[in-house]
């Protein structure tokens, strides 16, 4: 054939050969484990914060990296939901509360929780101390406020436990996630974490005095102590992807691992952790922060059987208080929780003499500065 | 008589139905899982299932979006009156109208909330008020001013006063514009309504029915409740046609299309 006469088919073979080319150096630069890190995608329940600590730790103290894993962490938001994100599989793992990862499971999204990170619930209903809401009963009549997505089972359960019905005893209201509502006397009772809204109260200058709000000043309805509370903070897997693929399951269990090392690191190394939260970026200040892990670690630690795992009790009770408020029909199917990926990694971390029990941790006093700072 | 009727009718329902039935089938052979967008069967299942949840909460915030209507309605004319009849009020008040209306509801919102309280119905009403008023002023405004020379000429010979001009041409005038405008604004009542909801206040309204289930990954109960907001906004949109159709007995030919 006559190549520089047939401008066509010249064309098209230059196109090929480029075509090729980009082809062939694609291919060649990605796997080949040797060397290489795995990526990593880890989806978070809520913006950066101490909460999340113990994944910042591992990777800023390169533990991920010890094991082969190279992790990416992507903040959430009001409109993110870690279920979702994960099944679609924008992200590997992701960080769910309890229920919030039950009800998408029952919708049919099959993931799977393979650490229970948080072995207690930290949610409270906060009111002012002299508005006599000392109990749930006295929240009968009241406006009490709850934010709604998934946060308010452990309030309605609570309501019901004590004869309340919440459609008509009490007056529920849509609560930004803020205290603002409450501190404005909007609301009688506000949905708050003991690790961050309870704390912006005590941020907070009381007009009446001038100075911070104080603990005394407040009083505190604690689902842990009603009985209604759920599960909360938890590693949540693909359970399919486990199943059908065995890299992803040796991925999950160093995950897993370096995570758990990373949370060991935030009991034992307590300013250098809040150091690394403050480097990456939360909104809120350094006393909160400080605040916030301090009420972070006294909720995963002491772990009796080993940071991660699941406290069959609680979880029945999560269950219980699921099924009875309608927010799951029926009680999950099995692999709603799985515990053999949790096992090894704690297996690992025992041998390497990381304590994961923490027995030792005790409690800090931070002290907090108005506004957060 | 009714042949007429059912030719109106007619090609709305087969399309809505196939409409339906196509979404139904083809779901079936995409997703039988029907996760993010689940066919309407299941949409109707929840809404079935939910409904005196739905009821109550379509209750809440149609009071919203009727009140909050009539007031942006009742504004806007007003507003358009005295723009129509005082050049100064022209001057200032068309400028005020246009900002007013650049403001998104996102900003005015949380500060509705924190002026009037995140219960009190006023500050979502106000929203509404706002949303509505802006498309019913600019519609009646033109309604009112856009007459004909020669309509103007012909009262003017007749020695007619001013008020006697404004009742019987610009008025006239005004009407199918304003109606117009009615049935835009009674679905932008619907939706800042809704909208408003999302930034706090009582939790048994569409708005946060909507949110908090497709928060849970609930889409068929999401789906229904948005169903019920769909269903408010038609039936306003019938509403305002009907009173169209009666006020205006004289332009009850004057439609054609296709001609």
């Amino acid at each position: 054939m006559q190549w520089g006469k047939n401008k066509g088919l010249t064309r098209w073979l230059v196109l090929l050969a480029v075509f090729a080319m980009v082809v062939a150096a694609c291919s060649s630069s990605d796997d080949d484990a040797s060397g290489e890190l795995t990526p990593v995608k880890l989806q978070l329940q809520w913006f950066t914060q101490a909460q999340f600590a113990g994944y910042f730790a591992a990777v800023d103290q390169g533990f991920y990296e010890g094991v082969g894993l190279d992790v990416t962490i992507l903040e959430g938001g009001v409109d993110i939901v870690p279920a979702t994100v994960l099944d679609s599989g924008a992200a590997d793992f992701a960080i769910s509360w309890v229920p919030r990862g039950l009800v998408p499971r029952e919708e049919g999204l099959n993931i799977t929780n393979i650490a229970q990170v948080f072995q207690r619930s930290a949610t409270l209903q906060v009111s002012f101390a002299d508005s006599g809401i000392d109990g749930v009963g006295d929240l009968a009549g009241k406006t009490v406020g709850n934010w709604g997505f998934g946060n308010e089972f452990e309030l309605l359960a609570g309501l019901r436990s004590a004869g309340l019905d919440p459609a008509t005893d009490v007056s529920l209201v849509q609560q930004q996630f803020d205290m603002l509502a409450l501190i404005s006397g909007d609301i009688d009772a506000a949905q708050a974490m003991i690790y961050n809204e309870y704390a912006q109260v005590l941020e907070t200058i009381n007009p009446a005095t001038g100075n911070l709000y104080q603990p005394s000043d407040l009083s505190i309805i604690n689902w842990n102590a009603v009985g209604t509370a759920m599960l909360q903070d938890a590693i949540w897997a693909d359970a399919d992807k486990l199943e059908s693929d065995s890299a992803y399951r040796e991925t999950a269990v160093k995950f897993v691992e370096a995570s758990l090392r990373g949370w060991a690191f935030c009991r034992d190394e307590f300013d250098k952790c809040a150091d690394i939260v403050l480097a990456a970026g939360p909104t809120l200040g350094e006393s909160h922060q400080r605040w916030q892990l301090n009420e972070i670690n006294n909720l995963i630690w002491p772990s009796p059987q080993g940071a991660g795992t699941m406290d069959a009790a609680l979880w029945n009770q999560t269950v219980t208080v699921a099924t009875s408020e309608g927010i799951l029909s029926a009680a999950p199917t099995d692999g709603a929780y799985v515990s053999d990926i949790v096992s090894e990694a704690l297996a690992s971390l025992e041998a390497d003499g990381v304590d994961m029990i923490g027995n030792g941790w005790e409690a800090k006093t931070i002290e907090l500065k108005e506004g957060g700072e | 008589m009714i042949s007429r009727a059912f030719r109106g009718f007619a090609p709305a329902v087969v399309v809505g139905v196939g409409g339906l039935a196509f979404w139904e089938l083809s779901l079936l052979i995409i997703d039988p899982e029907g996760f993010v967008l689940p066919p309407p069967s299941s949409i109707l299942a929840a809404f079935n299932e939910n409904f005196e949840e739905i009821w109550v909460a379509s209750m809440n915030t149609g009071f919203i979006v009727v009140t909050g209507l009539i007031g942006g309605v009742v504004l806007g004319v007003v507003w358009a009156l005295l723009v129509s009849r005082f050049r100064l009020a022209n001057e200032t008040l068309t400028p005020l109208a246009i900002s007013l209306n650049a403001i998104p509801i996102i900003a005015l919102a949380p500060i509705f909330n924190a002026w009037y309280g995140l219960l009190s119905p006023v500050s979502n009403q106000a929203i509404v008020v706002i949303l509505v008023f802006f498309p019913v002023f600019i519609n009646t405004t033109k309604g009112l001013t856009d007459v004909g020379a020669t309509e103007i000429e012909l009262m003017r010979s007749y020695a007619a006063s001013s008020w006697q001009v404004t009742r019987t041409v610009r008025f006239p005038n005004a009407m199918p514009y304003f109606f117009t405008s009615l049935k835009i604004a009674s679905s932008l009542a619907v939706i800042g309504a809704i909208v408003a909801e999302y930034f706090g206040g009582r939790q048994d309204a569409l708005g946060p029915l909507i949110v908090q289930n497709a928060g849970l990954t609930r889409y068929a109960e999401a789906w229904a409740a948005v169903l019920a907001g769909s269903v408010m906004g038609i039936l306003l949109y019938l509403v305002s046609g009907a009173f169209e159709r009666v006020s205006m007995p004289w332009r009850r030919d004057a439609e054609t299309i296709g001609a």
